[in-house]
């Protein structure tokens, strides 16, 4: 038992995501050739315009369509799908926490495939000064509360305005770089167009291939960019406590070397700041564990599971993972 | 009947105290240390066992202290003065009230040991690294006067006018000021209430670099001087406790040392 | 003449210094029975350092540091040696108290006195001195070489560490510190030679923490003077070669725990020695504390623990990562109370004790130090809210005051033996 435990602490996280990364990627996105479909309420982005390849849904294209009901309907028999959904989702959430984000999520995926192709070419990345992101991280939250009231101005009348236009059909999707980006991986550019048929549709679409743009032009800029503004991860951050998998910090620990600041794709300056508390998760984490495989100091970092742990810093391990770096690309 | 010795080996005098099983006094010797001190040391404890009717081998267990304790060989362990110091002040203050705070003044050295309830050195400071402020600087003043130094302290109380201010801070520049006060007609008692201020103001000054708490307990053979007494009690600002006889209580605690590791050793025997 | 003073005034201090060198190998490797076998290299080579200062003459270039913020990572991929130039002997500390104030630090004065006396030695051996903008006598120190023609790169270091501002200046600082290294030895700083140098570096720090763990179980098979001496001979031995001797070193102390030797009495007081550096042959406090009956289980100072003991880790092996990357290393964890503001310092020392199980503190100050003395208080009041006493010694190099802190250092010892036994 020592021995495994040994042999899971030394290992190096980062190549093991890699790999475990493309199994996520082909299982979400040709899935479904092999009949597989994991669920409609994935909280990581399993796009529906993928067709019939995708292993699931992504679960903001089932609460858009739940949400798009007259108020009087949230206590029926749709309401209640509403609420199954939504309990379908936190269940699901909860079994990895953020590492859906970290592990699973297409997108994600392909934001580090760019980001190892820059660093191939070594070409730098952008920095940008500490608070420099600090304003623009709330545009995330935003979305959510956009997709889930522009939705609901489909269905109930919006004071002055009157009902929104059934153009809008799922809002978030429209200006989603998954509708555009994740097809071409089935062969299908369709999405990648910009519709002239409505004013509406026209704004959406053309939205869509900016931040398709921005998508892509930004992640070889810097390290997992669009995760910053994701809505997915804001609404999976609410429930982000009660996760059974958890990332602790023991602060007295802690040396204050910054190491995992460093490493950190998403930049989260309190993993290395914060000495008082226990649970280090914040909004943006994607719980890679890149920065437990980058801390010196035994069991600083803790990834448990209901409690138990799964990884941790350790010396050797890091010491291992040091002899190990520059070969395999590293 | 077993007894315990403490032997405190100073700069000036070698205190040597006599305890029996039950942890009382039985006597105590005190003789100048001279030069040869190992020799003094052995004749200084030859004449007290003489005076008690105690034979050598009576004596279970002997511990030494002060700074001539690792050359004396005779000795079953040595031990630090601090810690010797802490022990026989808490027992003899016991009397008197609750002692937090030891000030000891010796031949050539000052300390000042806090202790806790338990009587255990909890912080301690020392000068020992130049002569002002120690008794030194008493028997220099002592023979610049012409006097002897156990007149010194009703000398000063006996002053009429203000204690004159003695600025020099080492022993040998204010023999030089002492003289030339002299010279122009000074009072002695003044000049000998200054030194004795002079002294205090030193004491207090290394006494806060660990800080004072009530109760405070001054030994060393400087406190058989009733107008140093005085002085350190205004420049302390508060009254404190002077034992008997304040020379032995480091000698005491060695002894009473001496006498808890005999009997922890007897026990682990039998145990 | 003068020619003929210099060679005089040479002549005399290499024997106070091999004399110096003598009395505290004596006092390490005679007072203490059992020595590891393993500790007969580390003896030896301090022995020739004192005795053949040629052992300095290497085929690559020689960069003299001072203080332990200069990234050696980068020194040894731009294809030159550093040695650490801080000398704890009190024969250079005479001499350099010819030229600085009374109220000066030893550390600096014997530095300086050691390189005034090799003076033209020095800087014919040593390309460049790096010294980092720390405390002010070091600060000065790098002045007055200048004026004795010696090449010196100040290598500017924030106050403030934990800033971004003060991050972003250390690593602007290093990088301008890369190119110029780059310049002196004529060598580039690729990408394969740095990750070369960062793994060979991690490979030391890796057997210091084999050491530095292996004492904190009890009873403990080594005694902190030869730690001292292994960290001490870290300054200017070859790295691999040391890092080798430290691996067998620590193989047989892993035999000795096995076996359950141990170097000290069971009850012996566990001692977490703090402050100004120890550097041979400067070893008075140790010494003297472990005559006295205590054992230093681990310490916090800049010539053992704090130089060898954080990790540098990087994300992608590229030049724009990894320079960043081993500036981090050098400015963030360091707990030099040159920094304001250093909470860094109290925590890790209150989980030191922690670790350690630590019975009582000893805290050095050299003399003039005031950034160790200003401290003092600080880290005695947090060592008693959790309970740990704390000696404060404030001294230097000179051996006039050994009975007076031998007194002192017993009187500690008593007292933290007392509370053992009252702890039951």
């Amino acid at each position: 038992m020592k021995r495994i435990k040994q042999f899971v602490y030394n290992s190096d996280i980062n190549r093991f995501r890699f790999y475990f990364q493309i199994f996520a990627f082909g299982l979400l996105m040709y899935g479904g050739y092999l009949a597989i479909d994991i669920s409609s309420n994935l909280p990581t982005f399993a796009c529906p315009f993928v067709g019939k390849g995708r292993g699931g849904t992504c679960y903001l294209y089932p609460l858009q369509h739940q949400v798009n009901m007259p108020l009087a309907q949230f206590i029926s028999g749709r309401g209640l799908s509403l609420l199954t959904g939504l309990v379908t989702f936190i269940l699901l959430f909860i079994l990895f926490n953020k590492a859906w984000c970290g592990f699973a999520c297409p997108l994600g995926t392909i934001q580090d495939w760019i980001t190892k192709l820059r660093s191939k070419l070594g070409t730098r990345y952008s920095t940008y000064s500490e608070g420099a992101f600090k304003g623009l991280k709330n545009i995330k939250y935003i979305l959510l509360a956009l997709l889930i009231l522009l939705t609901m101005g489909m269905s109930n009348a919006v004071p002055g305005i009157g009902k929104l236009s059934e153009d809008f059909m799922t809002p978030y999707c429209m200006i989603c770089p998954g509708r555009t980006v994740l097809p071409i991986f089935n062969g299908d550019i369709k999405q990648l167009v910009v519709d002239f048929s409505s004013k509406t549709k026209l704004t959406l679409t053309a939205l869509g291939m900016a931040v398709t743009g921005a998508f892509v032009v930004g992640a070889f800029a810097k390290k997992r960019f669009f995760c910053l503004f994701c809505p997915m991860s804001a609404l999976q951050y609410i429930f982000s406590k009660i996760g059974l998998l958890r990332l602790i910090k023991d602060g007295p620990k802690c040396t204050k070397c910054g190491n995992c600041y460093r490493v950190c794709d998403v930049g989260i300056k309190e993993i290395a700041d914060d000495v008082v508390n226990r649970n280090i998760v914040q909004d943006d984490c994607m719980m890679c564990f890149k920065c437990v495989a980058a801390c010196p100091e035994e069991k600083c970092l803790d990834v448990r599971f209901l409690g138990m742990p799964v990884y941790r810093s350790t010396e050797k391990g890091f010491f291992k993972r040091m002899e190990g770096k520059g070969k395999n690309g590293n | 009947m077993k007894y315990f010795a403490g032997i405190d080996i100073g700069s000036t005098a070698i205190k040597i105290v006599l305890i029996d099983e039950s942890g009382n006094i039985v006597a105590y010797q005190i003789s100048p240390t001279g030069s040869h001190f190992q020799r003094n040391t052995l004749e200084c404890l030859a004449t007290l066992l003489a005076r008690t009717g105690i034979k050598k081998e009576g004596v279970a267990y002997m511990i030494s202290t002060g700074y001539g304790r690792k050359l004396f060989k005779e000795a079953d362990e040595s031990i630090s003065e601090i810690t010797a110091n802490a022990v026989g002040a808490q027992m003899i203050g016991k009397a008197y009230g609750t002692v937090k705070t030891i000030i000891n003044i010796g031949g050539q050295d000052s300390k000042v040991i806090l202790i806790d309830d338990a009587g255990h050195v909890k912080n301690f400071t020392m000068n020992d690294k130049c002569a002002a402020g120690t008794g030194r600087f008493l028997e220099m003043t002592a023979r610049n006067l012409g006097v002897e130094v156990d007149e010194l302290g009703d000398l000063h109380l006996n002053a009429k006018g203000t204690p004159l201010n003695i600025n020099s801070t080492c022993t040998v520049f204010a023999e030089s000021e002492i003289i030339s006060l002299l010279a122009n007609s000074h009072e002695r008692e003044e000049i000998i209430a200054g030194v004795h201020y002079s002294i205090a103001r030193r004491i207090v000054r290394l006494a806060k670099r660990i800080g004072i708490e009530d109760m405070v307990f001054f030994d060393g053979g400087p406190a058989m001087n009733r107008g140093l007494v005085a002085s350190m009690e205004d420049e302390l600002m508060r009254s404190i406790i002077v034992p008997e006889i304040p020379q032995i209580t480091t000698a005491l605690g060695a002894a009473v040392i001496a006498r808890e590791s005999f009997l922890a050793e007897g026990e682990k025997v039998h145990a | 003449m003068e020619i003929e003073r210099l060679e005089r005034i040479k002549k005399t201090t290499a024997i106070h210094l091999a004399m110096e060198a003598k009395e505290t190998l004596k006092k390490i490797t005679e007072d203490f029975p059992d020595n590891p076998d393993a500790m007969g290299y580390f003896y030896s080579l301090f022995h020739k350092f004192c005795t053949d200062r040629g052992m300095l003459n290497s085929s690559k270039k020689l960069i003299g540091t001072m203080c332990l913020q200069v990234p050696y990572e980068l020194i040894y991929a731009a294809g030159a040696v550093p040695v650490r130039l801080c000398s704890g002997a009190y024969a250079y500390d005479q001499i350099g108290a010819e030229f600085m104030p009374t109220k000066s630090c030893s550390l600096v004065k014997a530095t300086l006195g050691m390189l005034n006396v090799n003076q033209s030695q020095y800087i014919d051996l040593l390309d460049v001195v790096v010294i980092p903008t720390t405390c002010d006598q070091k600060k000065k120190t790098s002045d007055m070489l200048k004026d004795k023609g010696f090449r010196i790169y100040n290598l500017e270091m924030p106050s403030v560490k934990d800033t971004e501002e003060g991050r972003l200046y250390w690593q602007r600082s290093v990088k301008k510190f890369a190119l110029t290294l780059q310049k002196v030895t004529g060598q580039k700083i690729t990408k394969r030679r740095l990750v070369e140098s960062i793994k060979k570096i991690s490979r030391a720090r890796s057997e210091f923490r084999r050491l530095y763990n292996l004492r904190k179980q009890s009873p403990v098979s080594i005694w902190g003077k030869d730690v001292f001496l292994v960290t001490n001979a870290y300054f200017f031995d070859d790295i691999e070669r040391w890092t080798d001797a430290l691996t067998k070193l620590n193989n047989e102390l892993e035999g000795r725990i096995s076996e359950g030797i141990s170097v000290a009495n069971r009850h012996a007081p566990r001692i977490l020695f703090v402050g100004s550096p120890v550097i041979f042959p400067n070893l008075k406090l140790p010494i003297l504390i472990e005559q006295s009956g205590g054992i230093i289980v681990t310490d916090e100072v800049c010539s053992s623990s704090r130089l060898l003991y954080d990790f540098v880790t990087f994300d992608e092996a590229n030049l724009y990562d990894m320079i960043p990357a081993v500036a981090d290393r050098y400015l963030k964890p360091c707990t030099c109370p040159c920094f304001v503001k250093n909470e860094d310092r109290k925590r890790k020392l209150k989980e030191m004790v922690k670790e350690f199980g630590v019975d009582g503190v000893i805290y050095q100050a050299f003399s003039g130090c005031h950034l160790y003395e200003m401290e003092h208080k600080a880290v005695g009041a947090m060592l008693e809210t959790d309970g740990i006493p704390m000696l404060y010694i404030e001294t230097d190099y000179s051996p006039e005051d050994t009975g007076q802190l031998s007194t002192r250092i017993e009187a500690f010892m008593e007292s933290l033996k007392a509370r053992r036994r009252n702890r039951g």
